[in-house]
C-alpha cells in the first residue's frame, strides 16, 4: 500500500476455535468455538494479492492456528510470497507433533507464542492449568529447531505486575533463547471475553493501528477488530465484507485512514 | 392515454387491517450505532437512520455506495418533489411494498399531496377522479406499465413524451425503477415502519 499510515502487514484469522480458553480472549475462543475457518488456498491467495497491492508482510492468528492440520504447510507457502508471522499457544509442540515444524526453519516464519508471566500460578490462571510449563517445555525446542520464536506478553493493566516481574520474564525469555527485540508486551484489550470479565483498556479506532485484518466474515481495521462476545461478532471495525480481491477492501482501509484526523496516533501502544 | 388499471392492490391488502408494518420482525438483523462499521458510520451520526440504512450496513461497502445513490435519486433534483412522491408512491402500491407505501404515505402528505390522491395513488380511490393535471395522469400511467412486464404500451409512452422532456423522462423511469429495487428490498427483508411513521399514519387515518 502506498499509504504510509495504513500497516504494512496483512493478518489473517486462520480459524476461531482453540485448545484453551483464556479470560481475556478476544475472540471467546474455546474447543467448542464455530471455526469460521479461512481455507489454505484462501490464505494464499491474500497473500498473493497482498504483495501485489505493496503489503510487506503477513500475520495469522487465531483460535489457535496449529490445531489445522494443514498450518505448517500453509505457513511455509505464505511465507513463499511475503514473511509471515503466526501467533501461538505453543501447548501443541510436544516432541512427536513439533517435527511437523520442521519446515518452518527453512521459510521466513516467526512463531509468536504467549507467555504472559515470569511464574506458573498467575499466568496459568489467566490462561490454563499447565500452560506456562508446556511454553517453557517448548520453545526451546523450536529454538533448537531453527525456528524463529517470538514472545508475546499480553499484561492486565490491574494485575499487580511490577519491575522485579518483568525482569525475571525477560531473564526467562532470554535464557529460553529469545531476545529482548522478540518479545513484545501489550496490554488486555476490553472487548470479546475480556469485555465480559470487565478486564483490559477500552480501545477505540483511534487507539489501533489499521492494520488489514482478513477473517471468514470479512475484513477489519485491526485484528483487534473481529472479536467475539457471547457468540456475536462485532462489527464496529468492520471495513468490508468483500475480501477477495483483496483491493476492496485495501482501498475502503486507506480511505477511512485518510478520513481520520490528524494526530491519531495510536495512544495505547496495542501492537 | 389508457384508463388506469382497476387492479391496484389497495394498502388495506398489504396489513393486517387497522395495523402497521411497525411491528415486523425483519430477516436479517439491523445493525444498530453501537455495532455500525466503520464506512457506515456518518449514517449513523444524525441518529437512527432507518431500517433500509441499518440493513445496508450489514455489508458497508455495499452501503458506501448503495446510499449515495439512492440519495441522489430520491431525493431533491429537477422534477419537482409532488412528482417524485407521485412516482414512489404509485410504484410502491402497484409492486405491494407495504414498508414503502407506508413511509412515502407521510412523506406524499408532507410534499403536499392531499388525502384523496394519496389514497387514489393507493389503489382505494379511481386515479383520474383525484388527478386532473394530464401530466400527473401519465406519470400515474407510467409508473403502473412500470411494475408490469413486457413492453410499454405505445399509448402510455406518447401520454408521458407530450408532457415531459427527455432529461425528465429519463429520470422519472429511473426513480421509478429505483422504488422497484427498494420495494422488492423492502419487502423481501421485511423491514419494519418507524414508530414515527405508524403514529402519522394513525393520526391521518392513512394506516
Amino acid at each position: 500500500m502506498s499509504e504510509h499510515t495504513v500497516g504494512g502487514r496483512v493478518w489473517m484469522y486462520s480459524n476461531y476455535h482453540c485448545n484453551m480458553a483464556c479470560t481475556y480472549c478476544l475472540t471467546d475462543s474455546a474447543p467448542s468455538s464455530p471455526r469460521r475457518a479461512l481455507s489454505s488456498q484462501a490464505m494464499v491467495t491474500v497473500a498473493r494479492q497482498a504483495a501485489e497491492l505493496g503489503f510487506s508482510s503477513l500475520g495469522v492468528t487465531g483460535g489457535e492456528p496449529f490445531l489445522r492440520a494443514d498450518m505448517a504447510e500453509t505457513l511455509v507457502a505464505l511465507a513463499a510470497v511475503l514473511p509471515t508471522l503466526v501467533l501461538s499457544n505453543a501447548t501443541l509442540f510436544g516432541p512427536e507433533r513439533v517435527e511437523r515444524l520442521r519446515p518452518l526453519a527453512d521459510a521466513d516464519v516467526a512463531v509468536q507464542i504467549s507467555l504472559d508471566r515470569a511464574e506458573a500460578a498467575p499466568n496459568d490462571e489467566l490462561r490454563a492449568p499447565g500452560n506456562h510449563a508446556r511454553v517453557i517445555d517448548a520453545i526451546p525446542r523450536l529454538v533448537g529447531m531453527g525456528i524463529r520464536v517470538r514472545i508475546g506478553t499480553t499484561l492486565d493493566p490491574d494485575a499487580d505486575v511490577d519491575d522485579d516481574e518483568r525482569s525475571r520474564l525477560c531473564t526467562l525469555h532470554r535464557d529460553l533463547g529469545v531476545s529482548d527485540d522478540d518479545h513484545v508486551v501489550r496490554p488486555v484489550v476490553r472487548r470479546g471475553r475480556a469485555a465480559a470479565a470487565d478486564m483490559g483498556v477500552r480501545a477505540t479506532v483511534a487507539d489501533l493501528p489499521p492494520e488489514l485484518t482478513i477473517t471468514a466474515d470479512g475484513a477489519f481495521w485491526s485484528p483487534f477488530g473481529p472479536t467475539i462476545r457471547d457468540g456475536r461478532l462485532d462489527t464496529d471495525l468492520l471495513v468490508t465484507r468483500t475480501t477477495d480481491p483483496l483491493h476492496i477492501p485495501a482501498g475502503a482501509l486507506a480511505r477511512l485512514v485518510d478520513g481520520q484526523p490528524p494526530g491519531d496516533d495510536a495512544q495505547l501502544g496495542i501492537r | 392515454m389508457t384508463d388506469p388499471p382497476t387492479t391496484v392492490t389497495p394498502i388495506g391488502h398489504l396489513a393486517e387491517a387497522g395495523a402497521t408494518g411497525r411491528h415486523r420482525r425483519p430477516l436479517v438483523a439491523l445493525v444498530d450505532a453501537d455495532q455500525a462499521p466503520l464506512l457506515a458510520r456518518p449514517y449513523f451520526a444524525g441518529g437512527d437512520p432507518g431500517p433500509i440504512i441499518a440493513a445496508l450496513a450489514q455489508v458497508p461497502e455495499m452501503l458506501e455506495a448503495t446510499a449515495p445513490f439512492l440519495g441522489r435519486v430520491l431525493g431533491p433534483s429537477c422534477l419537482p418533489a409532488r412528482i417524485k412522491e407521485i412516482v414512489i408512491l404509485r410504484t410502491s402500491a402497484r409492486a405491494s411494498c407495504r414498508y414503502c407505501v407506508e413511509a412515502h404515505t407521510v412523506v406524499a402528505r408532507d410534499v403536499g399531496l392531499s388525502v384523496a390522491e394519496v389514497r387514489a395513488l393507493r389503489g382505494e380511490l379511481d386515479a383520474p377522479s383525484a388527478f386532473a393535471d394530464p401530466a400527473e395522469r401519465a406519470v400515474i400511467d407510467w409508473c403502473d406499465a412500470l411494475v408490469g412486464t413486457g413492453p410499454v404500451g405505445e399509448d402510455v409512452k406518447a401520454s408521458l413524451r407530450g408532457a415531459f422532456a427527455d432529461h425528465e423522462v429519463v429520470e422519472l423511469t429511473l426513480l421509478g425503477a429505483t422504488t422497484l429495487l427498494l420495494n422488492r428490498f423492502c419487502t423481501a427483508l421485511d423491514l419494519p415502519t418507524s414508530p414515527e411513521v405508524a403514529a402519522r399514519l394513525v393520526a391521518e387515518g392513512l394506516s
